[in-house]
């Protein structure tokens, strides 16, 4: 077993994670591997509709909210889709909900997943079962190699274009400095 | 639409997420690591969850059966919310059986899941198809048929699959 020093590799401690799942039991499941990461603070909302709430009421600034951090939401849920809610995310005119990173979680196959979740702007996908490897490494992922977000007229999220893949056809993207205009977020 | 409507905008965001793990957001090489041990104690909920599986599979098609006969007999006006229900039921079920690797009862889960999502509940063959699902899928818990490969699982799937063919 690799023994990490925890001090060194950082924590999810501080982290507020949450999960919308409308199915109980796999909400349950997937807080406790969750929980066992590590993260600080899991919230759970069983519909598109609550999870929307929480969303707003944790990035209302108010002093005894955190602002979320990640949200994992299932895909096949009743009136709110898993799909609804992360182009409503996407949608908001708040910075803090909508470059929200979000993780899909789907039963469907995974090339399905994949497509629509990149195309409506997900950070990652998963394809259902979930496993404690893939949870961390969509964790991972997102925290140490985030993607720049991009705004076109169709779309708004992470680039679909990941840098850590080699790309061997030709590029598509004919750009120039003069048809993209960069945000450069400053501390 | 103006051309500045057109113009790809290209968002780079301090990496706060690294920040609040603790990390220097600026150091490329300061990565966050989770604990391997973690990651197995993770999968190892899932192994102590397992002993669940057969009482919460009975359970949600339980639910499933009163729903499927809700909708035969209540008023038409219900039956959409009725049969997204059991479209949703399909899906847990075939959620808990992945999740705990039973294979034969993931496959009758999606393929009940996806015939729902096409049915005509006015059809009395696309009735007699859930019916099939549902009959089988009590058979694949009681008698706890594991796996997609023996015979009797195989015979389990013909029959289902003889019922869409003849009747969808």
């Amino acid at each position: 077993m690799t023994l990490l020093h925890k001090s060194n590799y950082g924590t999810l401690r501080n982290f507020t994670v949450l999960v919308v799942e409308d199915y109980g039991f796999m909400a349950d499941l997937i807080s406790s591997m969750l929980r066992e990461f590590g993260i600080g603070k899991i919230l759970i909302a069983e519909n598109g509709e609550d999870a929307k709430d929480l969303i707003r009421f944790n990035a209302s600034g108010s002093s005894d909210t955190k602002p979320m951090d990640i949200v994992l939401t299932d895909w096949l849920m009743p009136e709110v889709s898993g799909v609804e809610l992360l182009k409503w995310i996407r949608s908001s005119e708040k910075d803090n909900i909508r470059f929200l990173p979000v993780v899909l979680l789907s039963a469907y196959t995974s090339e399905k997943v994949v497509s629509v979740a990149r195309d409506n702007g997900a950070n990652e996908a998963i394809v259902k079962p979930v496993s404690g490897k893939m949870l961390a490494d969509r964790i991972l992922h997102i925290v140490n190699h985030p993607r720049a977000f991009v705004k076109t007229p169709d779309f708004f999220g992470p680039d679909r274009r990941r840098k850590d893949k080699v790309y061997e056809s030709e590029d598509r993207r004919k750009l120039t400095s003069q048809d993209v205009k960069t945000h450069n977020e400053q501390l | 639409m103006n051309s500045s409507d057109n113009k790809i905008e290209l968002y780079n965001r301090v990496n706060r997420l690294k920040l609040k793990a603790g990390l220097s957001h600026t150091d490329p090489n300061a990565k966050l690591r989770i604990d391997p041990s973690t990651i197995d104690k993770a999968d190892s909920i899932i192994e102590k969850k397992a002993e669940a599986y057969p009482v919460e599979v009975k359970r949600v098609l339980k639910v499933l059966d009163n729903n499927w006969a809700k909708a035969q007999s209540g008023d038409r006006q219900s039956v959409p919310m009725l049969m997204e229900k059991i479209y949703h039921n399909a899906n847990q079920i075939k959620d808990l059986a992945s999740t705990f690797n039973y294979p034969l009862m993931q496959h009758f889960g999606i393929s009940l899941r996806e015939f729902v999502e096409k049915i005509d509940i006015n059809k009395g063959a696309h009735r007699t198809i859930v019916e099939a699902h549902i009959d089988v899928m009590w058979v694949v818990l009681n008698e706890n048929v594991h796996d997609e490969g023996d015979e009797r699982a195989q015979k389990l799937k013909s029959l289902v699959q003889k019922a869409i063919n003849k009747y969808s």
